[in-house]
């Protein structure tokens, strides 16, 4: 939910660049000697689509928050799992370690059995 | 209580300031384009002349264009803003977050910790058959008070069946008789800390 909003909110901001790049194109346009009129309908078009599209969405976006925020800091934290967690790798990394050491153990009583044998 | 009350107005004021901020952009960026697009019209009745007024519309449409960028990137700082403020204080998709990232961390854990645990299972099982093998040969070195896995095991078997068997209770004799010591100082170890119990015979 948290990353639809703030992807909302980037889409506003590609918007907020398609209102300038559109006003920019207009303004080429017009300082032309001829002018093409659908390529003007088309961005006039564009530019008051994009900038009612801003208004409407930070609006929404503004209400929400407006319903939403409270006073207070958020209080949680995901601490405890995440040293649980931790602590359940340790034992793991602990374990594969020791039987590390227990491994080579045993290879080096084979290799001292071997050399006796021969 | 009066700094309580402090705090929600400051958020509403700031959202309050975010609207305004919001809808004066807005309209500086459409108030500036329009009077762009009618000063782009040329007149023939003009009040001075026209490089004059030529220049004039140049200026002009120059500080217009310059309003509606600075307007665009106000905008930009407000989606900006808007969204540090959701972070920090949208307080379900916070939850949501928190709630998502420990089932993530406690699944990992929990298979973490059964993975471990059928290793404890299997090396327990080797164990077992290996200090059999290695008790029962010649080069054991093996202290009478130490108890090794498999004879325990085979000692917790034993006590279950000998009220089925005469022979394992005979076996039971001569294994008490030799045994009997270490049993109770095997359940000293066991009482603790090798203190001597008022249970030894």
């Amino acid at each position: 939910m948290a990353n639809e909003r703030l992807r909302l909110l980037e889409d506003a901001e590609k918007e907020i660049a398609v209102v300038l790049q559109c006003a920019g194109n207009i303004v080429l346009e017009l300082s032309k000697d001829k002018h093409n009129a659908s390529f003007l309908d088309r961005q006039l078009v564009q530019f008051q689509t994009s900038i009612n599209r801003v208004e409407s969405e930070l609006g929404a976006q503004i209400r929400y928050l407006t319903q939403v925020a409270t006073g207070q800091p958020h209080e949680g934290s995901t601490y405890s799992a995440r040293k649980d967690c931790q602590m359940a790798l340790n034992r793991a990394e602990y374990a594969k370690v020791k039987l590390g050491e227990l491994g080579r153990t045993c290879e080096a009583m084979l290799e001292q059995q071997q050399q006796q044998q021969m | 209580m009066a700094t309580q009350r402090v705090l929600p107005q400051s958020k509403e004021t700031l959202l309050q300031n975010y609207n305004k901020r919001l809808k004066d952009d807005i309209k500086s960026i459409m108030d500036n384009f329009t009077e762009i697009i009618k000063t782009a019209k040329i007149e023939d009745e003009t009040q001075v002349s026209r490089p004059t007024q030529a220049e004039q519309d140049h200026y002009e449409m120059h500080v217009r264009a310059a309003n509606i960028v600075r307007a665009g990137e106000s905008l930009m700082k407000l989606v900006s803003d808007l969204k540090q403020f959701l972070i920090l204080n949208d307080f379900p998709s916070v939850n949501d977050a928190i709630s998502l990232q420990n089932q993530q961390l406690r699944s990992l854990q929990d298979e973490c910790d059964k993975k471990l645990t059928s290793l404890r299972d299997e090396i327990a099982i080797d164990l077992y058959e290996l200090e059999e093998e290695y008790y029962s040969s010649s080069y054991s070195q093996w202290d009478s008070t130490d108890l090794p896995l498999c004879e325990a095991y085979r000692r917790r078997d034993s006590w279950a069946s000998r009220d089925s068997s005469s022979s394992s209770v005979q076996d039971e004799r001569e294994d008490a008789d030799g045994t009997s010591s270490q049993e109770s100082n095997t359940q000293n170890q066991l009482n603790g800390h090798g203190t001597v119990s008022a249970e030894k015979p």
